[in-house]
């Protein structure tokens, strides 16, 4: 009787279910395309945001003067139609072409003058590329299409951070200002764009919807049969992303999958791999300033420790590139003939030797959560019990090891991450990582080499491309050389996509989200 | 009237409550050694910008200053602004709550309509194979880890089958919200096409989440039904020859059902906590979500307002339980 019941209910429900799922069964299919996002959109203002995981509602909602493209990175004039750079290095003059914000408004050379200001006064985002360079008020609109930046001080980078001034419809965000907040509450949530997709729906809590702007500036052309419409979803967990991969609920999601993933995804008939070299390096800061890491010979010592072939080989399946320089290897101004220092643990114990004073326990620092970092710091344990060198790990969230790698005292022994890239331009890596003046900031090991500071602050101000190279490349070797950090790899993007998607361009900017290229078969 | 002074009570308890909670809360999320400032602003930020930062949100006074100022804000009905988003807290939490209250509203009424039922059957039928199959069930049930079991779902049912969406709410963005639940606001305007996308969508996350909840109802009300069954008044009644079916369901249940509506209250709780799981499996857009997110970031103020709104929560659905035993036993109505 019980079974007969049981029976029953499981045929009810069955029946249901599959009822329920034929009266909902949707197409996302054709001019559309839905993107797995693992980051949340917790704000769609282009101007306090900076990261990379969030990268697609800028580059699709808005435009810069210069946009990045392909791989390796190239720099071309986006919404500026030229520019004209001063012979001291000081000024930048860009022509706009005609262009239109979603409102039919036409995009003015007093909206670019409004969007830098903005990021300065708001001190979020990319603000820190423009810091020191660009004075708050010292960029100047001659006329409608002509705007004028005078730099603070010659900049070599300066050209190469220019796209990530998203220009917003300043007339729009004046309206509405509220509190002298600069628009900040109200461009949250909605859109004062020019680019490619006009925002149609957002929500904190899903994501953001968007739909092709028929009059945006470049024209729609060079696509055959565009998108009508994309929606960048978060999805956090990465299993959901994969299967809704799978199954065809999603088009496309983030590059940086683990492998287990990536295999995983190969075997569905719907779905493509994309593979690159992006310019995402894999290292350990260490703390150069504190005994016994102060002492080159415990750092080599480090250096010799670490199972580079292990790691990459085993651990990562050989899906990345060893990187044995702190700059990424498809990055102009990495020396090619850099070897780099491999697993040998008897050089690790000749330096171990020479290491002036006690070699305390050392603390290897990883971001809990990001399981490779803490893969490494197990690798470099092991490597180092073996020479007699004592370790904890320490795994902590992302907010709680980037608050202490900005304190010397807090800072841990070692600390294994990525960096990502912000602008293609070896002062991303070098002269961030490395610099004298970054230390605290964005210097984090607390290293400072005369000879290397030189060389970058060199390469920093001057317009000669043949001595920035050279001047890279120098101080590349000198940074392998000294064992300033651990360097590792670099990493590869394996973009999966929905195989009816064509036109896909990855750049390490914009990681294959700039949708206005993808059409949908 | 005893029950009225019970709610009155309780109700008064909950401003002592979660100020408590909140202190405690308040203190733990501070005295770790996060930086939350430093995160938003960036791995490029300078030190210039995060002192500014840390100077525009206020989290560079004293904690005490601090927890000062937040309580202030509270009474006066601010919860502050999200150092992530810089949306007010008050927002975001609006926003969301519906979507996780549906959730564990629609998986405790099936934790209770078919636990309370297989746990009579299993007293009833005490030691047959019924009930062992039962009890491998509940200890299943309360020995399955949510994550797990939700992907095996999301493997079969949705992958496999096909039967089921993988992910998600609603297809689509769903309903203009009205109350936020989407169940309600769409069957308010008639709109029954995303009614049944909407319950469509529920049937995985709400069976993940009803799966414990549903072996505690069982194994609470298959005990309390043992309990009453062994009574005098219920071996009275056979004397009488009054029908099998009616002692239980009408005499034995009615005593038996108070224990099972005190774990309803704690289960509401669990079923918030484990909401934080299936939320982030399902991809759905609730609270719990948006609760792990703000603890990554040591997003001070949003975790304060998670608390204080789920522990309020919490509080009134053990007040509706208090409520509901009046309702069951006329004897705690005085």
């Amino acid at each position: 009787m019980l079974i007969r019941h049981a029976s029953r209910l499981c045929r009810i429900a069955a029946v249901a279910t599959i009822a329920l799922g034929a009266a909902t069964t949707t197409a996302t299919a054709g001019g559309k395309f839905v993107f797995a996002n693992s980051s949340a959109y917790d704000t769609l203002d282009p101007h306090a945001i900076f990261d990379v995981g969030r990268v697609a509602s800028r580059i699709n909602l808005y435009d810069g003067l210069m946009r990045w493209f392909d791989n390796p990175p190239h720099l071309e004039p986006w919404l500026a139609e030229k520019v004209d750079i001063s012979k001291d290095g000081l000024t930048y003059t860009f022509t706009l072409r005609d262009a239109k914000f979603h409102d039919g408004s036409p995009v003015e050379a007093s909206d670019v003058v409004y969007s830098i200001d903005r990021i300065l006064e708001m001190k979020k985002g990319a603000y820190s590329l423009f810091e020191g360079t660009v004075a708050p008020g010292s960029t100047k609109a001659p006329d409608a299409k002509t705007v004028v930046f005078t730099l603070s001080k010659p900049s070599a980078i300066f050209l190469a951070t220019v796209p990530e001034i998203h220009v917003v419809n300043a007339e729009l965000v004046k309206a509405n200002e509220a509190d002298g907040d600069l628009g900040t509450a109200w461009l949250s949530k909605n859109d004062a764009g020019s680019g490619s997709f006009q925002l149609k729906r957002y929500d904190p809590a899903i994501g953001w919807q968007a739909a092709r702007f028929e009059d945006h500036f470049f024209g729609w052309d060079m696509v055959d049969n565009p998108l009508d419409e994309i929606e960048f979803r978060t999805v956090v967990e990465i299993n959901s992303r994969v299967l809704g991969l799978m199954n065809g609920d999603f088009h496309g999601t983030d590059g940086y999958l683990p492998q287990d993933q990536v295999k995983r995804l190969r075997t569905s008939d719907h779905v493509v791999v994309q593979e690159e070299e992006s310019m995402r390096i894999f290292y350990s800061i260490i703390h150069n300033a504190r005994p016994p890491m102060n002492d080159i010979n415990f750092r080599k010592a480090l250096s010799y420790a670490f199972d580079y072939d292990g790691f990459i080989d085993n651990i990562l399946s050989g899906s990345v590139a060893r990187n044995p320089v702190p700059l990424p290897n498809n990055m102009w101004g990495s020396p090619m003939d850099a070897n780099g220092y491999t697993l040998d643990l008897e050089k690790a114990k000749e330096h171990l030797a020479m290491v002036e004073g006690d070699v305390r326990e050392i603390t290897l620092g990883a971001l809990a959560g990001y399981g490779q970092t803490e893969q490494a710091a197990a690798l470099l344990q092991n490597g180092l019990n073996k020479i007699g060198v004592k370790t904890k790990i320490v795994a902590e969230t992302w907010p709680v090891a980037s608050g202490k790698m900005r304190d010397e005292e807090q800072m841990y022994d070692l600390l294994f991450l990525w960096k990502s890239t912000y602008y293609a331009d070896p002062n991303n890596w070098l002269g961030e990582m490395y610099a004298c003046e970054q230390i605290g900031a964005r210097n984090n090991s607390w290293y400072c080499n005369e000879e290397v500071d030189k060389l970058l602050s060199e390469a920093r101000v001057s317009t000669d491309q043949d001595l920035r190279k050279a001047n890279y490349e120098k101080a590349n070797r000198l940074l392998m050389e000294d064992a300033a950090g651990i360097f590792v790899y670099n990493t590869k993007w394996f973009g999966p996509f929905n195989k009816n998607a064509k036109g896909i361009r990855f750049s390490p900017i914009g990681n294959g989200q700039e949708m206005r290229w993808v059409s949908m078969e | 009237m005893r029950e009225l002074v019970l709610t009155l009570n309780r109700l008064l308890w909950l401003v002592p409550t979660l100020l408590g909670l909140l202190a405690i809360t308040f203190t733990i999320s501070h005295i770790i050694p996060a930086d939350p400032i430093a995160f938003i602003a960036g791995d490029n930020a300078s030190a210039e910008q995060i002192a500014a930062l840390k100077a525009k949100f206020g989290v560079d006074k004293p904690i005490p200053v601090q927890l000062w100022n937040y309580v202030i804000g509270v009474a006066q009905g601010d919860f502050g602004v999200s150092l992530y988003t810089q949306r007010p807290i008050a927002d975001d939490l609006v926003s969301r709550l519906p979507a996780t209250l549906e959730l564990a509203f629609v998986s405790i009424l099936l934790s209770a309509v078919i636990g309370i039922p297989l746990g009579v059957l299993a007293a009833i039928d005490r030691n047959s194979w019924l009930d062992h199959v039962l009890r491998v069930f509940t200890v299943s049930g309360l020995a399955i880890a949510a994550f797990w079991l939700a992907i095996l779902f999301q493997l079969l049912f949705a992958m496999e089958l096909g039967i089921t969406p993988l992910q998600g709410r609603v297809d689509g963005w769903g309903p203009e919200p009205v109350t936020g639940f989407f169940l309600i606001d769409s069957a308010w305007t008639g709109d029954w096409e995303t009614f049944r996308s909407v319950a469509h969508h529920m049937i995985l996350p709400a069976v993940t989440l009803s799966f414990p909840a549903m072996a505690t109802v069982m194994r609470f009300t298959r005990a309390g039904v043992l309990d009453a069954i062994n009574s005098n008044y219920v071996d009275y009644q056979n004397a009488m020859g009054v029908p099998r079916r009616v002692v239980v369901w009408r005499y034995v249940l009615r005593n038996a059902l108070i224990g099972t509506v005190t774990q309803l209250g704690l289960i509401f709780g669990n079923l918030i906590a484990n909401a934080v799981v299936v939320e982030a499996v399902f991809d759905w857009p609730g609270l719990g979500l948006y609760a792990v997110n703000s603890i990554l970031q040591s997003d001070y103020n949003a975790i304060m307002g998670f608390t204080l709104v789920m522990g309020a929560v919490f509080i009134i659905a053990n007040l509706l339980v208090d409520i509901s035993h009046g309702l069951i036993d006329p004897r705690e109505a005085g």
